[in-house]
């Protein structure tokens, strides 16, 4: 049985193979060949996509590139949701390595965040950080920490360092023993079905009579349509970091050990592919 | 955060009461609900001011070719690595312009408070950017928004629409809230905790919050559990609502007061 400690190295080692295509209209001098790159699942994409954008500019003038966003079958990617939920979300029932069209013009407004340098990203991330600790700990944790702590987690993600970002990580995944766990589990119920983009409710791990409560009392709290009933075919895959958890896995610990460097459980609820 | 939370409940309750004055004002407020739940959100649309890059086209692209694109937002100190085509603001070729904004109201139920969301365009629909956002925060309040830019305003997205909005960061509520709720508490007065908080932060985006909405809006009825607590180092007795001594005079007042925390508003 593996390790618990093992579970968290292949969290933050997970990567998709991902081939980057110019989109058609865009303007270049010659041909643009696609570019493939393996994505770490627990990053982000404005993060990690540098080579991208320098591969594709040795084919194109100055003037015909603006602010570099990416599309799915259509769909603008926001680079601002990790890049496993996206391709959770998004192409889990489809052929790898996963197809991203790339593009530097018109950029979608109203759908994606801009994201014009890296302290942006690193604003979003730190953001997230502390709305889960405000969750778990009423921010008492990360109000502990020095701003070179919380500046080490981000240099961990970013250049990848798994032992880096854990020797700060592992603080805010401390509860007080006599409580169990922790004071509500942060997470965010992601649908494709649906205008709303996500659920997020207040949640706690443990009840007040110490019931540990399951990823499937979750679910059937906040999102029962997920789960279907013994008497129906499975409807809907509930996937997170690109696994299907058995719904009876304690909450707490799928915090602790499954959620992403932001501290927050990304779950994607998409439907059963027919075949 | 142990002090001046907001339950989810008290934030509909304070929502409702806005919404009914500003329907008597024709203010413009409404309430938006999410299809199949509980959740919602108050909305409003208004015109007003703000400053614009007046040669932009539909994109946000520069006409002009002798624009600089060079990145140079003069508060931001530790930027070396990023490469993106920023436009830089220069305030001579940014102009005073007709302004449409949408403002909503959201509760956050991970910090238990309400939250700003908004978004700017101009007449012609081009979304405002970020930088044409902080250009047209009025001068009073722009110095307190550079220090930190990036935990005051920011680009979000939206967490019921899933569209890009502008976000007044909710993390320093507490800190303006506080001391209110504990005068209106020690005076017993009343307090509306959306139409303080909106008093306090809506003017910074433009939003104006007229006087009536402070004196003609009440406190929703309020129980122990749902209402707002003072801040207080020491536990709060158990579940007793806060109550005037019964041998106090009336506080000394120039407005028509409302009746004292406990009673049923009308």
């Amino acid at each position: 049985m593996a390790d618990d400690k093992d579970v968290l190295r292949d969290v933050w080692f997970g990567r998709i193979p991902t081939c980057f295509t110019l989109y058609q209209d865009e303007i270049t001098e010659r041909e643009a060949e696609p570019f493939y790159l393996l994505l770490p699942r627990v990053s982000f994409l404005t993060l990690v996509t540098d080579k991208v954008k320098k591969h594709f500019l040795k084919v194109m003038k100055a003037e015909d590139v603006e602010e570099m966003w990416f599309d799915f079958e259509g769909t603008p990617l926001k680079w601002h949701y990790p890049i496993g939920l996206l391709f959770d979300l998004h192409a889990s029932n489809t052929a790898l390595p996963w197809s991203i069209t790339v593009h530097f013009k018109n950029f979608p407004e109203r759908d994606l965040l801009h994201c014009p340098s890296n302290s942006v990203i690193e604003a979003h991330f730190m953001s997230s950080i502390k709305e889960a600790d405000a969750l778990k700990h009423k921010s008492q944790v990360i109000n502990d920490m020095q701003k070179k702590d919380h500046k080490q987690l981000w240099m961990g993600l970013q250049n990848d360092k798994f032992d880096q970002f854990w020797a700060m990580n592992r603080k805010l995944m401390e509860y007080p023993t006599e409580e169990g766990g922790f004071r509500y589990i942060p997470f965010r119920i992601y649908l494709t079905m649906s205008d709303r983009p996500f659920i997020q409710k207040l949640f706690r791990p443990i009840s007040s009579d110490g019931y540990t409560h399951t990823l499937g009392d979750l679910l059937k709290e906040v999102y029962p349509v997920a789960i279907s009933r013994d008497d129906e075919s499975k409807r809907y895959q509930v996937v997170i970091h690109g696994i299907e958890p058995l719904l009876e896995t304690p909450l707490q610990w799928l915090s602790e050990h499954l959620s992403h460097p932001d501290n927050f459980l990304h779950i994607s609820v998409i439907p059963v592919p027919s075949d | 955060m142990s002090s001046c939370f907001l339950d989810e409940e008290t934030f509909c309750q304070c929502c409702q009461l806005l919404l009914q004055h500003s329907h008597s004002l024709c203010d413009g407020w409404s309430w938006e609900q999410v299809k199949g739940s509980e959740e919602g959100y108050l909305r409003k649309t208004a015109l007003g001011t703000g400053r614009t890059r007046c040669n932009l086209d539909q994109q946000g692209n520069s006409s002009d070719q002798h624009q600089e694109r060079t990145f140079s937002l003069s508060f931001h100190n530790d930027d070396e690595d990023d490469d993106g085509a920023v436009c830089c603001i220069q305030e001579e070729s940014s102009s005073s312009s007709v302004v449409q904004y949408e403002y909503h109201i959201l509760y956050s139920c991970s910090y238990q408070t309400p939250v700003l969301y908004f978004r700017a365009s101009t007449l012609e629909g081009r979304s405002l950017c970020l930088e044409e956002v902080w250009d047209s925060v009025h001068p009073n309040y722009r110095q307190r928004l550079q220090h930190r830019p990036w935990d005051t305003i920011t680009q979000q997205e939206h967490p019921l629409l899933g569209q890009s909005f502008f976000v007044l960061h909710p993390c320093r509520t507490e800190e303006f809230m506080m001391p209110v709720l504990k005068a209106a508490l020690d005076e017993h007065r009343q307090v509306n905790y959306i139409v303080t908080w909106l008093s306090v932060v809506g003017p910074v985006v433009g939003l104006d919050v007229p006087l009536s909405y402070c004196t003609q809006v009440p406190e929703p009825p309020h129980t122990p559990s749902s209402s707002p607590q003072p801040p207080s180092s020491s536990p709060q007795p158990p579940s007793s609502s806060p109550q005037p001594p019964s041998s106090s005079p009336q506080p000394p007042s120039s407005s028509p007061q409302p009746p004292a925390l406990g009673t049923k508003p009308g």
